[in-house]
């Protein structure tokens, strides 16, 4: 099994475990699965967090749990099987979306699981930095994306007006 | 924009498609070796990086050709 695979894997276990409720593929690499290769150095893992009995929601687990492993933490991702993956939990109803509506892939034999790239595209739109600008034109001009979905997600999360100062 | 200008950005638009549709584990080798290429530039400013440990695509002309 390759590097990947077994970080992949890991992030499995962990959702397998409860300590994720759910994981997608997102960022660099989330795009890359639909546009040419983009340089990048960690991987970016969106989660929903189960809630814990004060209803808070906290990455605290998920890190201990992997410390306990021997995984390292470096900066703000931790490094597992030599890939750094930064957990981000979704904070806001675009993310939650984008989480439930994932799809299923495989990475080699190991399933895992990309956020679409039309939510891929609104969160870059979201987020609005210059690189999310860049990327935004990647999507437009080589992935294959539907439409009318993507813009039922602009609907939805009151990107549209960003959408027509952007594209208009 | 001449004949030749134009067949050039043609064969970009083409290579960047080619790209796009090649495999998920395909384009991760990619990654990895863009990461070879960009690593020193990086660490030269200042910010650590690791190069991941997943072979990388054979030669850097698979970037060129990705039908390679």
């Amino acid at each position: 099994m390759g590097q990947m695979e077994r970080t992949l894997a890991v992030i499995n276990e962990l959702e397998k475990g409860g300590l994720v409720s759910r994981y997608a593929i997102g960022g660099a690499m989330g795009a890359t699965f639909y546009v040419e290769p983009v340089v990048t150095f960690d991987l970016d893992v969106f989660v929903v967090l189960p809630t814990d009995s004060g209803g808070l929601l906290t990455l605290a687990p998920i890190y201990e749990m992997l410390r306990s492993r021997g995984y390292q933490e470096e900066g703000e991702c931790i490094v597992i099987e030599g890939i750094p993956v930064q957990f981000l939990p979704a904070y806001n109803p675009l993310l939650e979306e984008a989480l439930a509506e994932a799809r299923e892939t495989m990475y080699a034999d190991v399933p895992t699981r990309v956020l679409r790239v039309e939510h891929l595209l609104a969160i870059a739109l979201q987020t609005g930095r210059p690189k999310d600008h860049e990327r935004i034109r990647l999507f437009l001009k080589e992935a294959d994306f539907d439409r009318p979905y993507l813009t039922a997600i602009l609907k939805r999360h009151d990107l549209e007006e960003l959408w027509e100062r952007m594209n208009g | 924009m001449t004949p030749e200008f134009e067949r050039i950005i043609a064969a970009k638009e083409k290579r960047r498609k080619d790209l796009a549709a090649l495999s998920f584990p395909e384009k991760v080798a990619i990654v990895v070796l863009l990461q070879k290429m960009v690593a020193p530039i990086w660490k030269g400013r200042g910010r650590e990086v690791h190069v991941w440990q997943i072979p990388a695509a054979n030669d850097q002309s698979v970037l060129a050709d990705p039908s390679r």
